[in-house]
């Protein structure tokens, strides 16, 4: 088998970020000043790369033609002509440096990681599509982000409307399309992915995102991957997945996150306490407030999915991705007051087990210790997360909730609750 | 040895030599060795210069096998540990010490003070004998006097474990310098980072700039060249010379209620001994690339205090009751009262592991074992004990906070 290998320099542009410069070494495309600080990754073509394709509409590279040209006693010629009669060409400039375009297909890809994900593929010269029922629009301008770029990724992204739920549609729609990696950002179960594997046998990679919530909870941290699970975890969905991926025999990696943020955060993380801060209400936070958790940034988290792909090191493994450093529950407080620019925060803590809260939830973290160390990620992949917390923190803080845009109303009915039980019992 | 070096013969001149680290001879060369009697030839390998014997092709092979030989011998350093008398850090210099002779180096221990003290009736000081039959020496005299006290032998390496301030560390180091040790160790403490609301303490975090630690630290950065800064938090091991475990255990076998402070949620860390002398002999071993660097001497992982108690009853295979309390509103002194710090205190190792190529071992649950049937061998968990604060703690508790 002939390998052709073929440098792929990954560029990753955060325009508003204040990033960190960790010079890695290798010689990268630095084009732009937010260009990265990532090493080039060296992808191995198989010469048969080609018959793998199930169908002619596909992106094909400079490297691909060669593969082809020299392929001429299988007919090479023939099929070249016919593939370019086909070519997807992606408009506007050709990314030369990523050579290896793959037609990656996008679990999701609406609302959240997938947002900044998918710009970052696309910016890559790969072909995306998103897999969603079209709720939310396929598209939103983000925050920040110039109507030029916004435009350019609008004019290439792709869409496949369906329900994920409706197995026998993705196996059809999947299997006709031909995809070469399917990134899953927003599957549960494990009988959600079986129709994908089902369609796509020839599939190069499988990239899922679950959750370090799978972690068996232990007075010992923080949790490694090596570690224990907890079959019973309201994430055994991820865990059954991690498992069909094995078992199916797919090339598959996993990333598990802790607590993801950052701007268009649908899960009240950030946002809980910019309400309160806002508001210039006190901080009820439960117990003792040492309990120590970890928030990692969700352009970190994408650029660890771009990271992965076509990674031999990631090939079959599992990865916690985070930030490097964690955080108690009075330190977020104190971090999102800072992020914001409100001043240090009034914090009370409560027993939460002399209330009741029926089915509201008064503080969105789990009442525990919480954190992973993401020192493989750093070791094997060279990740090294771009955002420190108050950075992160600010970050959001400038492109959403601070612009007047959060995802939830403030409802602050529980803090009521607690701030009345604290202030009958000091009177 | 000149007379040696010019023979003109082709004979290959191949010299035997203690069966250490060093590549075997026959594997190098097959030719018929000439024993010779090895102190007259060794007592000055590397003066042998290869240029100055004849080139006959086989014997190349065999001249190339010397050097390799004298190169080995060149990776055997002189370790000197200034170490202290008592505390929780005297047992570092103990297991860092046995593995240092373990891997083939010449250990001298210099414990501060008299040999006949009281002091060295406790661990590790009345198991120095481990040491000496291991072929280390065991010095006893005054930091501030120590070039004296090794009564001019010359080091490699010298590790000061005893100083938690410059006046007491200067002298070593002032010494070691001028005397031409190449590399300087000091363990220094965790204990010297601020209070973070975000742990884990890193190397390069914010310490505490009036802390006794930083100063020995920054002086030992303007003097030497070759030097590494160790700063461990908390550990068990056989020979320690501060209670750890033992706390816990002494309450847990009494069926006694153990009193945490705070919320009990507080993080930890408490490493096996032998991590720390691992990462220690490390930095011996690749002292370029442990220069210049500061290594949190921890382990891995953090505990809480209530998981350490947890995980020491069931080490004991005995069931536990954890009381919490507020020190202040009890009224006692917390630090007198409990054996770790009221608050988070959790490092990581993470520069150990980024530039030494470190692996950490401790596995509480399969350590605290043997750390508890050695409790029990010894007899301690017999040993009739008074429980003052607990009590007072205990008492205060069943009291009612007046309103």
């Amino acid at each position: 088998m002939t390998l052709i290998l073929v440098q792929v320099s990954v560029t990753n542009s955060q325009p508003q970020a204040k990033a960190k410069r960790h010079g890695k070494g290798g010689g990268v495309a630095a084009g732009n000043e937010a260009a990265s600080h990532l090493p080039p990754l060296f992808l191995p073509l198989p010469l048969q790369w080609h018959q793998t394709l199930p169908n002619p509409g596909l992106s094909l590279s400079l490297s691909h033609h060669i593969s082809l040209l020299k392929n001429a006693s299988l007919g090479g010629l023939n099929l070249t002509r016919n593939y370019k009669r086909k070519v997807y060409q992606p408009k506007g400039a050709l990314h030369v440096a990523a050579s290896s375009t793959k037609k990656i297909l996008i679990m999701g890809g609406t609302r959240f990681i997938g947002v900044f994900l998918s710009r970052l593929l696309v910016k890559e010269g790969h072909q995306v599509t998103l897999f969603t029922r079209g709720k939310a629009p396929v598209t939103q301008q983000l925050p920040g982000e110039s109507d030029s770029d916004y435009s350019d990724f609008k004019s290439k992204i792709l869409h496949l409307k369906g329900d994920r739920q409706d197995f026998e549609f993705v196996k059809s729609s999947l299997s006709a399309e031909g995809f070469d990696v399917v990134y899953d950002i927003n599957g549960r179960e494990a009988v959600e992915v079986e129709p994908i594997l089902d369609a796509l046998p020839n599939l190069q990679q499988f990239i899922y995102c679950s959750s370090a919530g799978v972690y068996l909870k232990s007075d010992i941290l923080p949790h490694c991957e090596v570690d224990a699970v907890d079959p019973k975890s309201r994430h055994k969905g991820k865990l059954n997945t991690e498992s069909l991926l094995e078992k199916r025999g797919v090339n598959w990696t996993s990333l598990r996150p802790v607590y993801i943020y950052g701007p268009l955060n649908y899960n009240p993380v950030e946002e809980w306490f910019f309400h309160r801060l806002k508001a210039g209400r006190p901080i009820p936070i439960p117990n003792s407030g040492v309990q120590t958790t970890q928030l990692g940034h969700v352009k970190d988290l994408a650029t660890a999915f771009v990271r992965v792909l076509g990674n031999e090191k990631a090939s079959k493994q599992v990865f916690n991705i985070s930030g490097e450093k964690y955080v108690t529950f009075d330190g977020l407080a104190k971090a999102c007051a800072k992020a914001g620019g409100f001043p240090e925060p009034e914090i009370v803590h409560y027993n939460p087990k002399e209330l009741d809260f029926g089915k509201k939830k008064a503080f969105p973290f789990r009442d525990q210790h919480f954190f992973a160390s993401v020192e493989k990620a750093k070791h094997v992949l060279g990740l090294k997360p771009e955002f420190d917390l108050v950075e992160g923190l600010t970050d959001s803080y400038n492109l959403d909730f601070g612009r007047g845009t959060f995802r939830k109303e403030a409802d602050f009915s529980t803090d009521d609750m607690i701030l009345n039980k604290s202030f009958a019992l000091q009177s | 040895m000149a007379a040696l070096a010019s023979s003109s013969s082709s004979s290959s001149l191949l010299f035997t030599t203690p069966p250490s680290k060093l590549p075997s001879p026959s594997s190098l060369c097959p030719f018929p060795r000439l024993s010779l009697p090895i102190s007259s030839f060794l007592s000055s390998p590397l003066s042998i210069s290869p240029s100055s014997l004849p080139y006959p092709t086989t014997s190349t092979r065999c001249f190339a096998s010397f050097t390799v030989r004298a190169a080995a011998a060149a990776d055997k350093k002189k370790v000197l540990i200034v170490n202290t008398n008592s505390g929780g850090h005297a047992v570092i210099g103990f297991y860092f010490a046995k593995e240092l002779l373990g891997s083939g180096h010449e250990v001298t221990v210099m414990t501060v003070g008299d040999e006949g003290s009281d002091k060295m009736k406790k661990p590790p000081f009345n198991r120095l004998s481990e040491i000496t039959s291991a072929g280390g020496k065991t010095l006893w005299g005054d930091p501030a006097n120590v070039g004296n006290v090794v009564a001019g032998t010359s080091f490699d390496v010298v590790l000061d474990n005893n100083g938690k301030d410059l006046d007491t560390v200067r002298p070593v180091v002032d010494w070691a310098k001028s005397s031409g040790v190449k590399q300087l160790l000091f363990i220094s403490s965790a204990g010297i980072y601020k209070p973070t609301d975000e742990p884990p303490h890193v190397e390069g975090d914010v310490v505490k700039a009036d802390a006794g630690h930083v100063g020995v630290e920054k002086y030992i950065a303007e003097v030497f060249i070759s030097w590494a800064i160790f700063r461990p938090q908390y550990m068990i091991g056989s020979g320690n010379n501060k209670d750890c475990e033992e706390w816990f255990f002494d309450r847990i076998v009494r069926n006694r209620p153990v009193p945490i402070p705070g919320s009990g949620m507080q993080l930890t860390n408490i490493a096996h001994v032998r991590d720390l002398s691992s990462m220690l002999t490390l930095a011996v071993e690749k002292p370029e690339a442990a220069s210049s660097n500061i290594f949190n001497c921890v382990s891995d992982h953090a505990v809480t205090l209530d998981g350490m108690a947890r995980l020491c009853a069931e080490a004991a295979g005995l069931p536990v009751e954890i009381v919490h309390y507020d020190p202040k509103a009890v009224g006692i002194d917390a630090k007198k009262a409990f054996p770790f710090r009221n608050m988070h205190f959790y490092a990581e190792p993470r520069a150990a592991k980024d530039i030494l190529g470190w692996e950490g071992t401790t596995n509480l649950p399969e350590d605290l074992k043997e750390r508890f049937e050695e409790y029990v061998k010894v007899g301690r968990d017999k040993k009739p004990m008074k429980f003052e604060i607990d009590d007072k703690i205990l008492e205060a508790l069943k009291v009612p906070v007046a309103v």
